[in-house]
């Protein structure tokens, strides 16, 4: 694994048309913590996320990753693993060829890639069409896309949707010891009950604007994180 | 081989549509060629030269021509593919140099065209000398042209995968794309072929160079039949140059089209 990468967001700011998606966003993640991007839906997490990976260009500001840009850095997809929605998967190709595919970008030998599956509990189900994965499948299938390059920093959106009880415990534990490990580890989600026994600390976005970010106990000094983020949205429990 | 052309080679043979790509090899070849020779265009409405002369092979050689909807909608896979199953993000995290996956896309695409071109070739070429010898004709070209006008068409194959490539870099959407290469190739071309003041610009639209291939075309024919004047086609190493410069031009299309665009 290559060194700690620290991300830095900085002014971040996007429109669609008259939608102002993302304002003024800015927020840093620490490496060795686990990061919650939490807000409800629509509040613009995924469009940040975008912004970082250079999916999506922004109007105004930065998001560096170890002070560069995602397009800019020497090894992008060894740096930086990323998992969005659960989508990105050709039905008819087989869970292990979508890994041989994004592997060779990469230069993966084979053995990382039946790595990466034995690790997300995929490798019995590995020969079969994609388009019969269930959403919690697709959700690992595209875990161990992003941890096929073995990289200092995670980027997942939403990465417990379509998993079961069990599975939602496996991710944390999963996450929890690839922060032990040093990475970075940034996870969108919009379930707060989740995030608060996964996460070290929080970023909170509403209607596009980053509303606080900090540790998680300085937010839930008073309670539970729910109340903490009703409070900061303005919303009446 | 480059890691990107390498991954887009693997990603075009773990899904099972390559497996079509030989079948319909044999049938646009093969099956097109060996009918025409079988009915004989002697027998066609209105008659044409048999395929016991040059001009005779020359038209049903041409008549190959007409499939290249197969290897341009194949080409159109390589990117609306990707935009209509979101796999598009994933791959450009990984590459994000984007032109490099679009160069990479070309590539392989254009390495499977030429593969497709070959078969179709070698199907016609035997369904060609096979038929006429079920029918006891004599064909009557040159072995030597014949090999150069299939090697012009195989050649077309992968230029117009090339070519839906980049429609299809350009468009993004699936069926928009199809139905655009459909429309034209099967339409909005031939209706320009007869179409009086624009079937001048005929022998420079795609259909009018790869008929330049084969010195012979159908639609041209059927345009003089029509019009009764016979537009004329581009010399053939012309035509290839016409084919060529499309090819380079959705080309750079494909390249240029997902630089600044965003991926929702």
């Amino acid at each position: 694994m290559r060194p700690p990468h620290r991300l830095e967001i900085r002014g971040l700011t996007k429109r669609f048309g008259p939608v102002e998606a993302v304002t003024d966003a800015t927020f840093d993640v620490e490496p060795g913590r686990v990061t919650g991007f939490l807000g409800p839906n629509g509040s613009g997490k995924t469009t940040t996320l975008r912004m970082l990976l250079g999916l999506v260009r922004p109007d105004a500001g930065t998001a560096l990753i170890g002070g560069r840009a995602y397009r800019d850095l020497p090894d992008p997809a060894r740096t930086v693993g990323a998992a969005l929605e659960a989508k990105g998967l050709h039905p008819a190709r087989s869970g292990r060829d979508h890994l041989r595919v994004y592997g060779a970008f990469l230069g993966c030998p084979g053995a990382r890639i039946e790595e990466v599956l034995a690790l997300t509990g995929l490798a019995d189900a590995a020969h079969r069409r994609a388009g019969g994965y269930s959403t919690g499948m697709r959700q690992r299938l595209n875990l161990a896309t992003a941890l096929l390059g073995d990289p200092p920093v995670l980027v997942l959106d939403e990465p417990t949707n379509g998993l079961d009880p069990a599975g939602i415990a496996w991710l944390r534990r999963l996450l929890r010891g690839l922060a032990a490990e040093g990475r970075t580890v940034l996870v969108a989600s919009h379930v707060l009950s989740e995030a608060e026994r996964l996460v070290d600390d929080v970023v909170v976005m509403h209607r596009g604007r980053v509303l606080t970010a900090g540790p998680l106990a300085g937010l839930t000094r008073d309670g539970a994180l729910e109340d903490a983020f009703l409070d900061l949205t303005g919303v009446p429990a | 081989m480059n890691r990107p052309i390498r991954a887009e080679l693997r990603r075009l043979l773990s899904t099972p549509l390559w497996k079509w790509g030989p079948a319909a090899a044999l049938l646009a070849g093969g099956g097109l060629t060996s009918l025409c020779v079988l009915i004989g265009p002697e027998n066609f409405d209105p008659p044409m030269p048999g395929v016991d002369t040059e001009a005779g092979v020359r038209l049903v050689l041409s008549m190959i021509g007409l499939t290249v909807l197969v290897p341009a909608l194949f080409g159109a896979l390589a990117v609306t593919s990707e935009y209509r199953h979101g796999t598009i993000a994933y791959t450009f995290l990984f590459e994000p140099r984007r032109h490099r996956v679009l160069g990479a896309k070309l590539a392989a695409y254009a390495i499977a065209g030429a593969v497709y071109g070959l078969l179709v070739a070698l199907a016609a070429a035997l369904a060609l000398y096979g038929a006429a010898a079920v029918r006891g004709v004599e064909v009557g070209i040159a072995p030597g042209t014949a090999a150069g006008l299939l090697a012009g068409l195989a050649a077309s194959m992968a230029a117009y995968t090339v070519i839906g490539v980049g429609l299809g870099a350009l468009l993004r959407n699936q069926t928009a794309t199809l139905l655009v290469l459909g429309a034209y190739l099967y339409m909005v071309e031939h209706v320009l072929a007869i179409l009086p003041g624009a079937n001048l610009a005929y022998p420079f639209l795609p259909g009018g160079a790869t008929a330049a291939l084969t010195e012979s075309s159908l639609m041209g024919a059927a345009a003089a039949e029509v019009t009764g004047s016979a537009t004329e086609l581009l010399p053939p190493l012309l035509g290839a140059a016409v084919l060529l410069a499309y090819a380079l031009a959705a080309s750079a299309a494909a390249v240029l089209a997902p630089m600044r665009r965003d991926v929702a």
